[in-house]
């Protein structure tokens, strides 16, 4: 601080007493800026600007509120879990490693049918997706196609990189960990004959992740398999990643399903979209009412960290799936800020009188 | 060799300059700002060497004394030898040297010694001089954020004693889709817990505000040039504008709760004007246009009834003589005028340049009554008198002027050979040492005059014989050459030799007060400062100036301490008394404040002087001492106004250093402009120093320095107010707004099994402190004026507001953090709820983690901008900008971040997961309703205080609001 002021002492130490000219330029400028005044608007938070705010958030809040809550009601939402914990449940074969393939069936009700599009998801609880390891546990470069990335894939992956000396790819936990469960729906009708339900398997993943963030290794004309040559499939897959699906637009890297189990979930209970149902007509609703049954090819071990698997069917709205909490919530607030408002109004109109005589008394 | 316009290279003895009577000219501008020009003396001995090989044949070995940064103190001694004679030992004080750092001026050459060099030199040694200051802001800060370290160690604590107590079951941590690498596994459990807590202290550390004091430091420097920059604190007369010598103690200024201030020259112009002398009982009043004519007045009444004999005349004489001849004076030529004086009607046109402008008044004075006084020349003053002869007399020894001694002589011998010593000085220290001369006549003149205050000194002399001049000349000469102790073996010469002397007269001269004085110490009081006046005149002119001031007003009740009450009775009973009468009203005093009506009453005013303080300060060996202090600051804390007389400058810190510890650690603020000043100044939390006449050294000391006393109202009342608004303001919403950053971190910890996941991308994490929230805040915290500024200047009162660093309590600052716990708690838990098992688009597609991190930080960051849009009392273009630029900000870098895949990161997890939240219209609602839960508090904690329990400052506001823009203000302030 002094080695500070010393120095301008010297800079401005040699005519600071001459008189005249140097005193003109001393003079500061009287912009706005430098003098502090320029043009503002001086809001204050009083009682009296802050009542309609409060009143017309209330009036605002409430219908959306309202709107909300009843487009989240009309919401048709069905879940099945079918960990097969409890004994009673047919899954419950399926839980000793030994039993492979097992495939069990779950029979349910709708006792509505869905209209519109209907949307198939499975959902873990108390897994941890978002744990800090697993999260990074990935390679973006190798999964956007990088060559060199793809037979040396990123530290990050570790101790899902190599296998045997080759590289793994995918590489990381999260794509080693991939769901595999198959689950197929199927209607009981009134004839013996139950019909299969048709799921589609593409859409389900976000269009620039299939498109731009997710890619094969380089090389159109060349199969797939030759595509993903030095590298072996991660640990506990059955099959190759370029096997994955038959349909190569839906194979290797690119698999939507793979694609929806790449992006990892902020909670521990979370659901994924497995397939679509796709309306067939206006008349006809999607799924009707009526006995269903879901068959479940189980492969996807969840007992040994207590986890629960679930299948959710839901039809979506513009605001997505069945969530309450958004117009309960809108419906509270606006509750809540119509009541300050009133109570505001109240305090205002009783003390207006006496805030008026203190500020006579200033 | 140094020519002239060259800086000294390091501190140099003079030996000889080209001027023939070994003198030059030295202008110190760069070391103690003083402009005017120094003369400096070569050695005796020395002084005739002219030319290079004069100075190779000179045979001298010089002493001097360890490397000290006094500027104004120098002990040495030459020893010349000259060929085999005994070596002569001359003295050398600080009038042969030369320091580093100053400018020879007009003087062609000179020839000098090095003594100092490097670091060494009293240059160098004087840049560390000074302490550091800190403010209680920064003192408050550091408190928080201790509590803020405190709460970020807990939560590191809490979260990995959690993922152990939780991680205790095998599959939890480590199930099989998640496995640790072999080297993971391997680690000491121990090992692994202390990175896990270091993982979570780096996860958490943004809570500790690092960017704050970054921005405060800014904040800082920059806000500082708004007092530079104030077009009402530059003074036309002196073209100085003010200050700011350094930017750490802005928002002290608003909080400052004792004022000690100089009088001479802070209070008052130090625009000295010679009033009048005093002769013997009569009186002289020079008058404007008198030709250098002796025009006694008849305004003097003694003056008529008793026309000076043969006598008088003679006396009267040799008064004007003494005043003409005791000084330090030098005579500038007019082709080389630099100082600020003129002499206004001299025919031959001369200035004179003194370090006090007391003596340069009396100077100009006594010319207006007949004796002009020309020059010194080869050690002979020359003066003309009232015949127009000129009169040559010879100087032999200057006994300089001390703050101790309060007086100062010289020794001259006249034409006729008759020596004489003349001294001048303050009344009580000349008088003891009178024994001859019309002493009660005159000393009540003089304390006439000092009632009207006006500065007063007494002239004394003495006629000396030849051999008493020699034995003087011995004492002295033994005191100078010692080396060690010389000040104390000088002190004790000036002593035996200033007695017995013979009264001659007394000079008045009026120090005016500065303008607005008055209405600045009112409007300090009404804002709850306690203004001190700490001075070194005498009581009387003191008391004079406080009553013209206005710090003592007509009904307030004098208490004084003093040396003359202290013979009569003893310190304890004189104490005792006063904090009877003192402590018995107190109650009643702080019984009334309450209801704001402490005006009415009785308010004391204490008078103590430096001999009964230092009586009081004296530790006593039986330990009484502390009890006296306790007494005297109980009194002192009772009392509307205080006025310390007779201080030396040394007590004058020890004033402020009391004060500043006292029980209540108030905030104290020290205005000075002299040299006695400097301590008290460097002593008190906040120093301000006027850049007045008596040279710069106080406002070189100072950390801030104004050209008038007038401008210590703005610069408290105004500048001060809005700095300790701004940064309290700054400070706490950096601590919220870093607890709305890491508080749903921490949250999320919960939900990720304790792994130290981060909720926000790197990106956000790192840029959130950077450029989201930055730039608002620091324009807010450069523009805010929550109320205008003429209304802060109309009315003081709301200083009181801020009193006691008000908006930095812990109530403020719990207020602040639970209001960022809450916002974050809803910002968290609103997206929780959101995400909670469901999905939010209308294609059925999910969100993962990052969706909801950025989810989490959209609304935070909106949130805190718009609380921070909430606080803003002054929208001017550049709030506007920068609060809705920032958040445009925002949103263009999220589109941009999440919108490419950029080529050089590693990952590519925000890829479209902005754009992908924002085609969601639930993550729509969710913003604007958590924003406005997040925000829905604070507005009603406002609201209702300013309705309820309204302070000062919101009256005000609110009044303002009522009635429309205060008279005077801009115009479009009403926009």
């Amino acid at each position: 601080m002094a080695m500070n002021y010393n120095a301008k002492d010297e800079v401005d130490g040699g005519p600071p007493c001459a008189p005249g000219g140097t005193a003109k330029n001393r003079r500061p400028d009287n912009t706005a800026f430098k003098q502090q005044r320029l043009p503002a608007w001086q809001p204050i938070l009083t009682a009296g600007t802050v009542l309609p705010t409060f009143f017309i958030i209330g009036l605002i809040f409430i219908p959306i509120g309202i709107g909300i809550f009843v487009t989240s009601n009309n919401i048709r939402e069905i879940e099945i879990d079918y960990t097969g914990t409890d004994p009673s449940s047919p899954c419950n074969k399926c839980l000793s490693p030994n039993v492979t393939p097992c495939i069990c069936t779950i029979n349910f009700t709708l006792e509505q049918s869905f209209e519109g599009n209907v949307f198939m998801y499975y959902g873990l609880s108390n897994f941890y997706q978002n744990h800090r390891r697993y999260v990074k546990s990935r390679d973006d470069s190798q999964l956007n196609g990088d060559p060199s990335a793809l037979l040396n894939p990123s530290k990050e992956c570790e101790p899902y990189r190599r296998n045997e000396d080759k590289p793994i790819a995918p590489c990381g936990a999260i794509a080693n960990s991939m769901f595999n469960d198959t689950l197929d729906l199927f209607l009981v009708g009134n004839e013996s004959d139950p019909t299969p339900i048709h799921l589609i398997k593409k859409g389900i993943a976000w269009w620039t992740d299939k498109n731009v963030k997710f890619r094969n290794p380089p090389g159109a004309d060349i199969p797939l398999e030759e595509r993903f040559k030095g590298t072996t499939k991660p640990v506990n897959w059955v099959k190759p990643v370029y096997m994955l699906d038959p349909n190569e637009d839906n194979s290797g890297f690119i698999n939507e399903d793979f694609i929806v189990w790449m992006r990892t979930a902020a909670l521990p209970t979370f659901r994924k979209l497995y397939r679509l149902i796709e309306r067939k007509s206006d008349l006809h609703p999607t799924l009707p009412a009526g006995r269903y049954y879901l068959n479940i090819t189980y492969n996807y071990p969840v007992h040994s960290f207590d986890g629960r698997k679930r299948m959710i069917l839901s039809t979506i709205s513009w605001m997505g799936g069945k969530n309450p909490f958004l117009g309960i919530a809108y419906i509270a607030i606006g509750s809540i800020s119509f009541l300050l408002g009133v109570v505001l109004l109240v305090i205002n109109h009783k003390y207006r009188n006496s805030s008026n005589t203190a500020d006579i008394t200033i | 060799m140094v020519k002239e316009d060259e800086t000294f290279p390091c501190d140099l003895i003079f030996l000889s300059s080209s001027r023939a009577d070994g003198t030059c000219h030295v202008t110190t501008a760069s070391l103690d700002g003083e402009s005017s020009h120094k003369t400096h003396y070569a050695v005796q001995d020395t002084k005739g060497f002219h030319t290079e090989e004069d100075i190779d044949s000179l045979h001298a070995t010089i002493e001097c004394e360890r490397p000290q940064p006094d500027l104004y103190k120098f002990v040495g001694r030459i020893n010349v030898y000259n060929d085999l004679n005994d070596p002569v030992v001359r003295p050398l004080g600080s009038e042969n040297l030369l320091l580093r750092g100053a400018t020879l001026k007009n003087t062609e050459k000179i020839f000098g010694v090095a003594v100092y060099t490097g670091m060494e030199t009293k240059m160098a040694l004087n840049y560390q001089s000074k302490s550091q200051k800190r403010s209680a802001v920064e003192k408050s800060m550091n408190v928080f954020l201790i509590v803020y370290l405190c709460i970020l160690v807990s939560k590191a604590l809490i979260n990995t004693i959690m993922k152990y107590v939780w991680q205790s079951e095998p599959f939890r941590d480590e199930p099989w889709y998640n496995q640790k690498t072999e080297a993971e596994r391997q680690r000491n459990l121990l090992l692994r817990a202390f990175t896990d807590f270091l993982a979570f202290m780096v996860l958490f550390n943004y809570i500790i505000p690092v960017s704050m004091y970054v921005t405060v430091e800014m904040q800082k420097f920059l806000g500082s040039y708004f007092i530079t920059w104030d077009e009402e604190m530059f003074d036309e007369e002196t073209g100085e504008g003010p200050l700011v010598n350094t930017s750490d103690l802005n928002e002290e200024l608003g909080q400052v709760e004792y004022v000690f201030t100089d009088k001479t020259g802070t209070l008052t112009e130090n625009n000295m004007e010679f009033k009048e002398c005093c002769v013997e009982g009569h009186v002289y009043v020079p008058h404007a246009v008198c030709n250098g004519q002796v025009l006694p007045t008849a305004a003097a009444i003694d003056m008529i009834d008793a026309s000076p004999g043969a006598g008088g005349r003679e006396r009267e004489e040799l008064f004007f003589r003494a005043v003409c001849l005791c000084h330090t004076i030098q005579v500038k030529d007019d082709d080389e005028v630099d100082g600020p004086r003129k002499s206004p009607d001299s025919g031959k046109r001369c200035a004179y340049i003194s370090s006090s402008p007391d003596e340069v008044a009396l100077v100009e004075g006594i010319q207006r009554l007949g004796f002009t006084y020309l020059r010194l020349k080869d050690n002979y003053m020359e003066l003309r008198n009232r015949d127009n002869d000129i009169e040559r007399f010879e100087l032999l020894e200057i006994l300089s002027f001390d703050s101790v001694r309060r007086r100062m002589s010289v020794i001259v011998k006249s034409a006729t050979g008759e020596i004489y010593l003349f001294c001048k000085g303050a009344d009580s220290s000349i008088f003891p040492r009178v024994i001859e001369g019309k002493v009660d006549q005159i000393q009540s003149r003089v304390e006439r005059n000092a009632v009207e205050g006006l500065r007063t000194l007494c002239v004394a002399y003495k006629r000396l014989i030849q051999e008493e001049y020699e034995g003087i000349y011995k004492l002295l000469q033994a005191a100078k050459v010692a080396l060690h102790d010389r000040e104390r073996k000088l002190a004790e010469a000036y002593e035996q030799i200033e007695k017995d002397l013979i009264l001659l007269g007394a000079t008045a001269v009026e120090d005016r007060l500065q303008e607005k004085a008055a209405d600045t110490i009112e409007a300090l009081q009404k804002a709850g400062i306690k203004v001190w006046v700490l001075t070194g005149d005498k009581m009387e002119t003191a008391a004079a100036a406080c009553y013209a001031c206005r710090l003592f007003r007509r009904n307030t009740q004098l208490l004084e301490v003093t040396t003359k009450r202290l013979e009569e009775q003893s310190l304890h009973d004189v104490l005792c008394e006063l904090s009877k009468t003192v402590l018995h009203c107190s109650a009643s005093l702080t019984r009334d404040s309450f209801s704001g009506l402490s005006a009415d009453v009785q308010d004391y005013g204490l008078i103590i002087d430096g001999a009964a303080l230092s009586l009081i300060m004296k530790p006593h060996e039986d330990g009484s001492s502390s009890n006296y202090r306790e007494l005297f600051l109980d009194i002192c804390r009772n009392c509307s106004a205080v006025l310390c007389c007779r201080m030396a400058p040394l007590q004058k810190a020890q004033i402020v250093k009391l004060i500043k510890f006292s029980k209540e650690h108030p905030i104290t603020l020290a205005i000075g402009d002299g040299a006695n000043d400097v301590s008290m100044i460097l002593e008190a939390h906040v120093g301000i120093g006027i850049i007045g006449k008596e040279g710069r050294q106080a406002a070189r000391n100072s950390d801030y320095a104004i050209p008038k006393f007038k401008h210590l109202k703005k610069m408290l009342l105004v500048h001060g107010h809005f700095y300790y608004i701004r940064i309290s303001e700054l400070v706490q919403y950096f601590f919220y707004k870093n607890v709305c950053f890491i508080f749903p971190q921490f949250l999320y910890q919960f939900f990720c099994g304790f792994s130290q996941q981060t909720l926000y991308d790197t990106a956000y994490l790192t840029l959130y402190n950077i450029s989201f929230t930055s730039l608002p805040i620091l324009l807010h915290s450069l523009t805010e004026q929550h109320v205008a500024m003429d209304t802060l200047k109309r009315d003081p009162a709301l200083y009181r507001d801020i009193a006691k660093n008000a908006l930095l309590c812990w109530r403020v600052f719990i207020y602040w953090t639970f209001l960022g716990v809450f916002d974050a708690l809803v910002f968290f838990f609103g997206a929780y709820f959101m995400f909670e098992n469901t999905t939010v688009t209308s294609n059925g597609q999910v969100f993962g983690n990052w969706t909801f991190g950025t989810l989490v930080f959209t609304v935070m960051v909106f949130t805190v901008t718009l609380k921070l849009a909430l606080d803003t009392h002054y929208w001017t273009w550049i709030n506007h900008f920068v609060i809705w630029g920032s958040l445009l900000f925002y949103v263009v870098f999220s589109l941009l971040w999440g919108g490419i895949i950029w080529p050089f990161l590693s990952y590519q997890r925000m890829y479209y997961v902005f754009i992908h939240m924002l085609s969601s219209g639930p993550a729509w609602l969710a913003i604007v309703l958590l924003v406005a839960v997040s925000l829905l508090p604070d507005v009603l904690k406002k609201v209702l205080c300013r309705q309820l329990w309204p302070s000062a400052t919101e009256r005000v506001q609110t009044a303002c609001l009522v009635s429309g823009p205060p008279l005077g203000s801009h115009p479009l302030a009403s926009l």
